[in-house]
């Protein structure tokens, strides 16, 4: 036996780091490249799609969060719209204060602001004129509530169906606060009428393209570090506490730790997600928190196969592909197809996409 | 070791048995406070060592490893234990009997964390520390393991990965995230893997293994442990005959090296293994000796037989 240190599961075996590396590349570069084609060609993207797909690598970015958290260790968190909604309120903030006095009344104050006959700006508002310090509270606030609410969850063994109704309440409770306009965040009507990110402006193709690139590398990142954490000693432990916690805790882990970590964990790539979706859909208002979005992302995970980080993206783009065709072609129906939809796969399919077509390859 | 070390501050005073040169683990402790008799409901009033008058008095003259000292729980007004005392010395094997509801999950449940205790205190020797204070994960890391009655190995990784998590040390999660295996760990799982008979099973899947192959697998990952004290929860419960009498001779080797605890229903089983046996009745101790000497006893007897 060698006396190296060796890892006992490779993050990704060799075949699998080419085959990832060819998909990230496609990915990234291949919707940009068909948007650039001359508007006469066959193969030429429309821009709507740019911002449509881009949208759903943020949503599939958000269901491997979900899938690393639920699939691996167990836990299912019915309120992760919460940690998705900060990390764009966060960046939306940058982005109202980057509008300057181009809003409506022009003001140096956001207009909702203007329009509750504010004077100045409150002071939680104030750093986010810095678009570094808006990046990292968009990571790090979803981060720290995470961690403040699981630590409190978690301590008093609150596991379960338990667990997934209190976070549902967590993200209810959110939208709640969020609906007032004393909460200083654009109330019912949240932050919008974006111009600029960075300086650049967001109607302008280039920025489209770099915005929609920057959610596929994202989401490839995302991919890479819960394979990371899946594949390492602390992906076994996170697994066992999801078969026999009792059992973990008689080997000397401290599940609770664990938990905590890949629950916080979780949070700050849904805050990541949710800062990179705001400026391409343009708003960001509190019905990202109903508890309902939160529900619908524990879908995208089902639908695609839980404990699978193939899967999970795989079912966000799945179901949101559905939805932005049924919503279109027959709006009232969507809901009952998402039912449906769900019902059907745990039904039929209870590892998901990916276990079905596992089973068929078979 | 490590907490040992702590505990053991040089300030301690001198060890006050004189018959313990040998011994590597000195068994003195530093002064605690003298602090009255406990109240049932004020966990957090008790002090988080132990009394050093108590310490000396059940370690004394003997080679004791792990002391359960006065402990009463109950459920709803119904006493568990009640002021049970015991004593465990290093490298036996100790067998618990007593009828249903005499304590003995209990007793199990308190010394592992499990189940805290209205009042008294666990402890090992060379640590003042009580381990009723500690979580269950915490208590594992000092080296006091337990076997469940039902074998609960992790279905989902394979042998291997089984054994590699009960290895000891690097439970934190960090340390876990960029855990690498050495040569050495390699080597220690190859060993436990060819002692448990399932060197060939290393990469099947835990889920995927017989009965009696979960159950030495189990054992397996408690030795990777490297317990102090092992703690076994009726280990031969729907086992063959042939299983049960390897299971003796597993138990029976693994004694010596560490203290060994068996909670066990079938006295042809505890005959077979035990030299010294407790017999628990109504949570407190009843009677203790060699097997001979227990099953003699007019109060087991009456027990066992008389009353009903």
């Amino acid at each position: 036996m060698s006396a190296a240190l060796t890892r006992l599961e490779p993050v990704l075996p060799k075949r699998g780091w080419a085959a990832f590396g060819a998909v990230a590349l496609l990915s990234i570069l291949l919707v940009p490249a068909l948007n650039s084609l001359s508007p006469s060609s066959a193969l030429h993207l429309p821009d709507y799609l740019v911002t449509l797909f881009g949208k759903f690598l943020c949503y599939a970015t958000v269901a491997i969060a979900m899938d690393l958290l639920w699939g691996y260790a167990g836990i299912l968190s019915l309120g992760h719209g919460v940690f998705f909604a900060i990390g764009g309120y966060a960046m939306g903030m940058c982005l109202m204060r980057a509008i300057g006095e181009a809003g409506v009344y022009r003001s140096k104050l956001p207009d909702f602001m203007v329009f509750l006959d504010w004077k100045e700006l409150p002071w939680f508002w104030r750093p986010m004129d810095n678009f570094a310090f808006a990046l990292v509270a968009a990571l790090a606030v979803p981060g720290l509530l995470a961690y403040g609410f699981g630590f409190l969850a978690f301590r008093s063994r609150i596991r379960g169906v338990y667990f997934s109704i209190i976070t549902q309440a967590l993200t209810f409770a959110m939208m709640l606060l969020f609906f007032r306009n004393e909460t200083g965040l654009g109330g019912n009507n949240g932050l919008t009428d974006f111009k600029q990110i960075y300086g650049y402006p967001l109607h302008a193709a280039g920025t489209k393209h770099a915005l929609y690139m920057l959610s596929a590398a994202g989401l490839c990142a995302a991919f890479l570090i819960c394979r990371f954490v899946t594949t390492s000693k602390a992906g076994r432990v996170l697994r066992s506490i999801r078969d026999q916690e009792s059992r973990v805790m008689f080997l000397g882990y401290d599940p609770t730790r664990f938990k905590l970590f890949v629950y916080t964990l979780s949070a700050v790539i849904c805050g990541f997600a949710g800062a990179l979706y705001v400026p391409q859909v343009g708003i960001i208002n509190p019905s990202e928190l109903q508890p309902s979005n939160s529900i619908e992302m524990a879908i995208w995970v089902a639908v695609g196969g839980r404990g699978s980080l193939i899967g999970a993206p795989l079912g966000a783009f799945v179901v949101n592909g559905a939805k932005s065709w049924f919503t279109v072609a027959l709006p009232n129906a969507w809901l009952y197809i998402l039912g449906l939809l769900f019902v059907a796969v745990t039904l039929f399919f209870p590892r998901g996409l990916v276990g079905a077509l596992s089973r068929i390859r078979k | 070791m490590s907490e040992e070390a702590q505990v053991l501050a040089p300030s301690s005073p001198p060890s006050d048995s004189p018959a313990d040169d040998s011994r590597k683990t000195p068994r003195s402790l530093p002064p605690a406070a003298e602090s009255p008799r406990r109240s049932s409901f004020s966990l957090l009033l008790r002090p988080l060592t132990v009394e050093k008058s108590r310490y000396d008095a059940l370690t004394h003259g003997r080679k004791a490893l792990l002391c359960v000292d006065d402990i009463s729980v109950s459920f709803d007004g119904f006493k568990a234990l009640n002021n049970l005392t015991l004593v465990l010395d290093e490298g036996e094997l100790r067998c618990i009997i007593g009828p249903n509801g005499a304590g003995k999950t209990t007793l199990m449940d308190v010394i592992t964390g499990k189940t805290k205790p209205d009042s008294g205190s666990v402890f090992l020797v060379g640590d003042a520390t009580d381990l009723t204070h500690l979580s269950e994960h915490e208590i594992a890391q000092r080296g006091v393991c337990r076997k469940f009655q039902r074998p609960t190995v992790f279905q989902g990784h394979s042998v291997f990965e089984n054994l590699e998590l009960a290895l000891p040390g690097e439970k934190g999660v960090f340390q876990s995230l960029f855990a690498r295996l050495s040569g050495k760990q390699r080597e220690a799982i190859e060993r436990i893997l060819e002692t448990i008979g399932l060197t060939d099973q290393a990469a099947t899947r835990a889920g995927l293994l017989s009965h009696g192959q979960k159950q030495w697998l189990e054992i397996g990952m408690l030795l990777a442990q490297e317990p102090r004290v092992l703690l076994v929860d009726e280990p031969v419960a729907g086992m063959t005959h042939q299983e049960t009498e390897r299971t003796a001779e597993l138990l029976n080797s693994l004694a010596g090296e560490r203290t060994v605890v068996v909670v066990e229903h079938d006295m042809e089983f505890v005959r077979s293994i035990a030299k010294t046996v407790t017999v628990l009745h109504e949570g407190s101790v009843l009677s203790e000796g060699s097997m001979d000497t227990v099953q003699n006893d007019p109060k087991v007897i009456e027990v066992y037989l008389g009353e009903s």
